[in-house]
């Protein structure tokens, strides 16, 4: 008995040891860019910010996000200062680098930012129904 | 006429219905209507440490001949602060930050002398770089929306930036 108990405690010693470490583990981030979302037709709210990770990696993060569901919805950054509501990407030959498909119409994500992204170039976050080609909304990014 | 069409239909409904299944399927799945109901959500935390640092609630960016960022930071003890970025006004020595609301800096920017009735947070201690002022415990940020860098002696607002939620 005693000796059960006390691989219990070990155990539960040991896991502790490791959830501190993995919460150490986890780095402080700085903000580079930040910007709100505006977009009527669809009702996209919410903020976008880019946070730069101290191993380098460059992260973009919806925070109080909203907008309406729909498919084949991505997250893309534009080489654009702004993108209007009614913004045509296939029209005006836009660049875009995909971040990756929508993860929820609401609530806070995060999307990795491709190692080498220029962000004085895509300056711009849209929330962009790939099938219809409409943008939902879209995030201007402006230094922090 | 009716009923030549209704007699064609009735012949061919198994293979009407046949051929407008695969239709319906395809606008079902182009359209996806069920979509304007249904929300998905989602509830990612951040992928980095925030813990101990000060948070940003607010912020904004100058407008008129000011340019750069005000952000309004929380302190893990509750304490709020206000930082300016990245600031360039036109040089000006009586210019003092004031904190007020948007609808009155709008009025204001009409009148060519002006007062304003919102909160003084001082003199502006630099007018190029980074700064930080104390925010005083009333500051209601929802309401006093604005920040303002006012010179007071002729009455003139020199640059100003809307607050928005962070």
């Amino acid at each position: 008995m005693l000796r059960y108990m006390q691989t219990r405690i070990a155990l539960a010693l040991l896991l502790s040891l490791m959830g501190f470490a993995y919460a150490s583990a986890q780095e402080k981030a700085q903000i580079l860019f930040t910007g709100a979302f505006h977009g009527k037709v669809h009702n996209t709210s919410g903020r976008a910010t880019v946070y730069q990770e101290s191993d380098g990696r460059l992260v973009l993060r919806l925070t109080k996000f909203k907008t309406s569901n729909g498919p084949d919805v991505h997250v893309v950054l534009i080489a654009a200062k702004d993108a209007d509501d009614d913004a045509n990407f296939l029209k005006n030959s836009t660049e875009k680098i995909k971040l990756g498909a929508l993860k929820g119409n609401e609530g806070d994500q995060n999307y990795d930012i491709p190692k080498g992204t220029d962000l004085q170039k895509f300056q711009t976050v849209s929330i962009y129904c790939e099938r219809f080609n409409a943008n939902f909304g879209a995030a201007p990014l402006k230094k922090f | 006429m009716a009923n030549r069409l209704s007699a064609w239909l009735a012949r061919y409904k198994l293979v009407l219905i046949a051929a407008s299944l695969p239709i319906l399927v395809g606008l079902w799945w182009a359209f996806r209507p069920e979509k304007l109901w249904i929300n998905q959500t989602v509830n990612e935390p951040a992928p980095f440490d925030t813990s101990g640092e000060p948070e940003p609630i607010f912020t904004g960016q100058f407008q008129g001949k000011t340019s750069g960022r005000v952000t309004v930071f929380k302190k893990p003890n509750g304490k709020e602060y206000l930082r300016l970025r990245d600031l360039t006004i036109p040089g000006d020595a009586d210019a003092h930050l004031e904190l007020t609301r948007s609808d009155e800096v709008n009025q204001a920017q009409a009148a060519a002398k002006t007062s304003l009735h919102g909160l003084d947070l001082g003199l502006l201690k630099t007018n190029q770089g980074d700064q930080n002022y104390d925010l005083p415990a009333p500051a209601d940020l929802t309401k006093n929306d604005a920040v303002v860098i006012y010179n007071q002696r002729i009455g003139t607002i020199l640059g100003w930036a809307k607050l928005e939620p962070f």
